[in-house]
C-alpha cells in the first residue's frame, strides 16, 4: 500500500482520536483565542436593546438535555441581557424537556440575586405546552384560555405580571432558542406572520442554513447560531460564561477538521495520479 | 352514508374553515371559538403523549415477556425509569419542577443527552474526511463550498481574517438563500393545495385509509 494510499484511508480510530485531542486541550487548557462578533448574534443584541424597559418578551425554551450544551450558554447570556434591560419576561417550553432546563438556567442567570427581579412580577415560567404550533397560537392568541397554572402549579391569574397580559397585542417581543425546525420556522410564522411581531432566534449551528433566510428577510430579527453564537453573545453582554471556552475547543476541532478534508483530498489525487502513471 | 369517514370529514372543514376564518377576519365569534379548538389541540397533544406513554408499556412489555431479543434488558430500564420518573413527579406532588424529580433528571438523563448529541461531532468529522472529496465537478463545487463555510464558522479564522465571514455570509445568502427560498415557496404552494384538498374531503389519507 503507498503512502497516498494509507492517507486516502486512515484507521477510524485515529481519526476519531486526533479529534477527541482536538477537543480536550483547549478545555484544559484555554487559549483565548480571538473572536469576531457576527451581525446576526449582534441584530439579536440591538434588538432587545432596543426596547424600552418594563416591554413584555415571551421567551421559548425549546431543546432539552441533548441542546442544552449548545443552546444553554444562549440562553443564559440572552436573559442576562434582558433582566439587566428590566424587561417583563414571560418563559414558556414548546420542548418536553425545556421545564427541566428552567431551573438549570436561572441557577446561573440567578435573576433574584443579580438584578432584584421577582418572581411573577418580573418573570414567570409558564412550563411545558403541548401542542407546538398549536400552543404558540394559543399562548398569542389568548394566553389565559391556553394556559390556568404557572410552572409551580400558581393560577396564572394570582401572577401579577400575566394580569396585563392577554396576548400578542401585549407582548413585544416573542425570542425561542430550539433545536427543533417546525418550533424555529413555527414561531415565525405564528408571531411575525400572524401578529407582525418582532421575532429573534436562537438554533443549533446545523439548521442556520435553514433558518437564515428568515433573517435575511427580515422575519428574524436577529440569530444566534449554536455555539458561535452564544459565544458572540456572552461577549455582547460582558458574561463570559460557557460558550467562549467552548470556541477554542471549535476552532481547533474545525481547524482539524479542515485539515482532515484537505488531506482526504490530497491523498485521493495523489492515488489517481498514481494509478494513472503506473498505466 | 359511511359515518366513520364523513363524520371525521365534517369536522375536519369545519376546524379547518374556522381556522381559515379567524387569519383572514376579525369577527370576535370566530375568535373565541377557535381559541377553544386550540385549547383542544393543546390538550389532545397532552393527551397523546400519556398515549405513548402506554403504547411504551405495550411494545416493551411485550419484548421483555417473549425474552426473544438479547436487548430486552434493556426494554426492562425503559420501562423501570419511566415508571420512577412518574412516581417521583407524582408522589412529591409537584411533577418535574420538584427537586427530586430535577436531581433524577440532573444525574441521569441530561449527561446522557448530551453525550448522544455530542457524538454526532466524531461522526460528523469522519463523514467530512471520507465523503468530501472533489471526484467530479458537483463534488467540487461542494468542497469548496464547505471549505468556505468551515473558515466562515470556525471562530477563529473569521477574527484573523474577517473576509472569511464575508464569503460565509455570500454563500449563505445567496446561494442557500436563494435555493431554500424555492424550496420553501415550493413546499408552502404544496401545503396550501395539501390544505384545500383535505378541507374540502379529498384528502384522507389521515383517516388512515386511502
Amino acid at each position: 500500500m503507498s503512502a497516498w494510499e494509507k492517507l486516502t484511508a486512515l484507521p477510524r480510530e485515529i481519526v476519531l482520536g486526533l479529534v477527541l485531542i482536538a477537543m480536550i486541550l483547549p478545555t484544559l487548557k484555554p487559549l483565548g483565542l480571538p473572536l469576531m462578533v457576527g451581525t446576526m448574534a449582534k441584530d439579536w443584541y440591538d434588538t432587545v436593546d432596543a426596547l424600552p424597559s418594563g416591554s413584555v418578551v415571551l421567551f421559548d425554551i425549546g431543546f432539552g438535555s441533548g441542546g442544552y450544551p449548545s443552546l444553554g450558554p444562549a440562553t443564559i447570556a440572552a436573559l442576562h441581557q434582558m433582566f439587566e434591560k428590566d424587561l417583563k419576561i414571560i418563559l414558556m417550553a414548546t420542548a418536553l424537556e425545556g421545564s427541566m432546563m428552567y431551573p438549570l438556567i436561572m441557577n446561573k442567570v440567578k435573576p433574584e440575586e443579580n438584578y432584584g427581579a421577582v418572581y411573577g412580577e418580573d418573570y414567570v415560567f409558564l412550563g411545558y405546552i403541548a401542542g407546538g404550533q398549536t400552543a404558540m397560537a394559543g399562548v398569542l392568541g389568548d394566553l389565559h384560555a391556553i394556559v390556568s397554572t404557572e410552572y409551580t402549579g400558581k393560577p396564572i391569574d394570582q401572577i401579577p405580571l400575566l394580569k396585563g397580559v392577554e396576548g400578542a397585542e401585549d407582548i413585544s417581543l416573542v425570542a425561542y432558542i430550539t433545536t427543533s425546525g417546525d418550533t424555529s420556522e413555527g414561531w415565525v410564522y405564528q408571531a411575525y406572520s400572524a401578529y407582525g411581531k418582532d421575532v429573534v432566534g436562537g438554533m443549533l449551528s446545523m439548521m442556520t442554513t435553514s433558518m437564515k433566510p428568515y433573517y435575511d428577510s427580515g422575519q428574524l430579527k436577529g440569530l444566534l447560531d449554536g455555539v458561535k453564537g452564544a459565544a458572540d453573545m456572552e461577549f455582547l453582554t460582558r458574561h463570559p460564561g460557557d460558550a467562549i471556552k467552548s470556541s477554542d475547543v471549535l476552532s481547533f476541532s474545525q481547524t482539524l477538521v479542515l485539515i482532515f478534508i484537505i488531506v482526504g483530498n490530497i491523498s485521493y489525487w495523489g492515488v489517481k495520479t498514481s494509478e494513472k502513471e503506473g498505466r | 352514508m359511511d359515518a366513520r369517514r364523513d363524520i371525521p370529514l365534517v369536522i375536519t372543514f369545519l376546524v379547518g374553515v374556522i381556522a381559515v376564518m379567524d387569519y383572514y377576519t376579525t369577527f370576535s365569534a370566530v375568535k373565541e371559538t377557535f381559541t377553544v379548538i386550540k385549547n383542544w389541540g393543546v390538550v389532545l397533544n397532552a393527551f397523546a403523549l400519556g398515549l405513548g406513554a402506554v403504547n411504551l408499556f405495550r411494545v416493551h412489555g411485550r419484548r421483555i415477556s417473549e425474552r426473544k431479543r438479547s436487548d430486552w434488558p434493556f426494554s426492562a430500564w425503559l420501562l423501570l425509569m419511566l415508571v420512577i420518573f412518574v412516581l417521583v413527579g407524582l408522589g412529591t406532588g409537584q411533577f418535574d419542577a420538584s427537586d427530586q424529580y430535577q436531581w433524577i433528571y440532573n444525574a441521569l438523563y441530561l449527561p446522557i443527552g448530551a453525550t448522544m448529541y455530542a457524538s454526532l461531532c466524531f461522526y460528523m468529522s469522519y463523514g467530512a474526511y471520507k465523503i468530501l472529496r472533489a471526484r467530479n465537478l458537483d463534488s467540487f463545487l461542494l468542497f469548496v463550498t464547505a471549505i468556505f463555510v468551515v473558515l466562515g464558522n470556525t471562530p477563529l479564522f473569521p477574527a484573523l481574517f474577517p473576509p472569511f465571514f464575508h464569503i460565509r455570509e455570500w454563500i449563505f445568502k445567496a446561494v442557500v438563500g436563494g435555493a431554500y427560498r424555492g424550496i420553501r415557496i415550493g413546499v408552502g404552494i404544496g401545503a396550501v393545495v395539501l390544505g384545500i384538498r383535505t378541507l374540502i374531503g379529498m384528502e384522507t389519507g389521515y383517516l388512515g385509509r386511502r
